[in-house]
């Protein structure tokens, strides 16, 4: 018993402990990117005189930001009231995408017929535009918060469909062949192979998901709507206030990059056994 | 018609009966380029309850096929296959696979893969400390909580190893389970494996393509040939147990077992040439 001690411990300390994936805050590179970009502008607006409803100048631009984010969370001229809206209205439109993707995905790829079914119809669908399809969902749904949901829901259906599809499918035929010798059912083989399986693939359809469904949310705003960020940036624009345009896009664009790293927290959490799963 | 009942139902089997009888068993297929294939070719064998039956043949020779067949995993398309009498006909309780590069579901603790056949496929039986002594047995111990990658590759098969035996099988079905380990671990591996044959005596069958392997764990070792497999013999092995790799080189049986199956497998190789 012993030396079959000492044999595990030193086959154990043979094995290299690989390094857990983290959530980085980006680059150096990336940083510095960004620097060169802003610099670039300031010189750019200051030594081009290029005038200031093409581009604002960037201390323009803060100030617009300042002034829309130093108010009073209820404030109506603050930022605060318009992005919960959007995004409220984004999240469960995305909630309700992932969540029929993520179905629909799963009985494709169980159910052959279901996939001859639905696959064709999926493909034809996903090779529209789909913003084109948004005054359509405006008139079924109104310009209240129906049509941004839908939309949003819309948009962010289709990467998760295809990616839980593809993940499901992409499973080692061993491990069927271990749930089979096991005489375990489908759901089992579902719930504990194909599922963790394809959780990396439906991570990846997720990423792509929120960020889509922000966009299906802006994009109904525009068509029409009394609040959210498309208003802001579409008053913005009316009045010519070119900064005020620059300033939502930053929060929209601040707002991109946190959603996709929560995402990817949450995907470093679940799949925690990351890059070695191919073992 | 009465005396037919008795004899076809299913039975306890007494110690010098047949636990494992293939009759006579047939295995084609069509491949994906269309073109049929032969994998096995009348193959007969019977294996003894507590019995350690190697099979050994050229790569490619359907000895996998036939582990397959046996696991009820793939189906046979003439002959028969009886495991305690009764006809396969599909994955059985009785039989726990170990596999190639021992399997593990990454997403599971140790624990958990070990103990994944007692909670799926209906029939949970209380596993009570079952798994804790097979992990305790195997080295394991300390491991339980660990996660497969942070294992060696040996370590990995011993979990592989513990996860076929947590329902208790009588027959340990086993598709060349340690051809991925470097020569050092394997041997280690087979002594273990020799051990826990001798303490729970389950009726196994290995496959491999290591003769050294096989004439140290098997009770026979069976020869199989290249494709459509056949099989060309079934050697007795009568070396004294425990066996140990420094004394079984000594042994005159060795040395004459391994001329003869490197001779049959030569053969087979050049036929083929």
């Amino acid at each position: 018993m012993t030396d079959l001690a000492n044999i595990a411990v030193s086959a154990m300390s043979q094995t290299p402990t690989k390094p857990r994936r983290r959530v980085s805050l980006g680059s150096p590179i990336a940083w510095i990117g960004l620097a060169v970009l802003i610099l670039s502008w300031i010189a750019a607006v200051n030594l081009l005189n290029i005038p200031s409803y093409i581009l604002p100048k960037p201390e323009a631009v803060v100030r617009a930001l300042w002034s829309g984010l130093a108010v009073s969370p209820a404030s109506p001229l603050g930022y605060y009231l318009p992005l919960w809206s959007t995004l409220s209205n984004a999240a469960a439109g995305c909630a309700i995408g992932v969540g029929l993707g993520l179905v629909i995905g799963s009985l494709m790829a169980e159910v052959e017929a279901i996939e001859r079914l639905v696959m064709p119809y999926a493909f034809a669908l996903q090779s529209l535009p789909k913003v084109a399809i948004a005054p359509l969902i405006v008139i079924w749904f109104g310009f209240g918060d129906g049509s941004k949901i839908a939309i949003s829901a819309l948009l962010s259906f289709f990467p998760v469909l295809i990616n839980s599809f593809t993940g499901l499918r992409a499973v080692e035929p061993e491990r069927i062949d271990l749930m089979r010798s096991l005489s375990a059912s489908r759901f089992e083989t579902y719930r504990i192979v194909k599922l963790p399986n394809a959780a990396p693939f439906i991570f990846a359809g997720l990423d792509m998901a929120v960020v889509y469904a922000l966009l299906g949310a802006i994009v109904a705003e525009f068509l029409g709507a009394q609040r959210g960020m498309g208003v802001v940036i579409t008053q913005a624009q009316a009045v010519s206030d070119v900064a005020g345009v620059f300033a939502a896009l930053v929060i929209l664009g601040v707002l991109g990059i946190v959603l996709h790293g929560i995402v990817r927290w949450c995907e470093a959490k679940v799949v925690h056994w990351g890059a070695n799963r191919k073992k | 018609m009465l005396m037919m009942d008795v004899e076809t139902a299913p039975r306890r089997v007494a110690p010098d009966d047949v636990l494992i009888a293939i009759d006579q068993v047939s295995k084609t297929y069509v491949s994906a380029s269309g073109a049929v294939v032969h994998a096995l070719s009348r193959i007969s064998l019977d294996i003894k309850p507590g019995e350690f039956v190697c099979v050994v043949g050229p790569s490619g020779c359907g000895k996998s096929t036939l582990l397959r067949l046996l696991a009820g995993l793939d189906s046979y398309s003439e002959g028969r296959l009886l495991l305690d009498g009764e006809k396969v006909a599909g994955p059985s309780r009785k039989v726990g696979v170990v596999f190639q590069a021992a399997n593990l579901l990454p997403w599971m603790t140790v624990r958990d893969n070990v103990g994944l056949p007692l909670r799926v496929g209906g029939k949970h039986a209380p596993a009570g400390d079952r798994i804790e002594r097979l992990l305790t047995v195997t080295g394991l111990g300390d491991f339980g909580d660990k996660f497969p990658y942070e294992l060696s590759g040996g370590m990995q098969q011993r979990a592989g190893i513990c996860r076929a035996l947590a329902r208790d099988p009588e027959i340990l079905l086993m598709d060349e389970p340690f051809g991925a380990l470097d020569a050092l671990t394997r041997e280690r591996l087979n002594l273990e494996l020799q051990r826990i044959w001798q303490e729970n005596r389950k009726t196994i069958l290995l496959i491999t393509h290591s003769i050294s392997e096989a004439i140290f764990l098997a009770d026979r070792v069976v020869v199989m040939s290249a494709r459509p497999g056949r099989i060309l013999a079934d050697l007795h092995v009568p070396i004294p147990r425990p066996r140990t790799f420094d004394d079984i080189v000594l042994h005159p049986d060795y040395a004459r077992l391994a001329k003869e199956v490197r001779g049959l497998l030569n053969a087979q190789e050049h036929g083929h040439d």
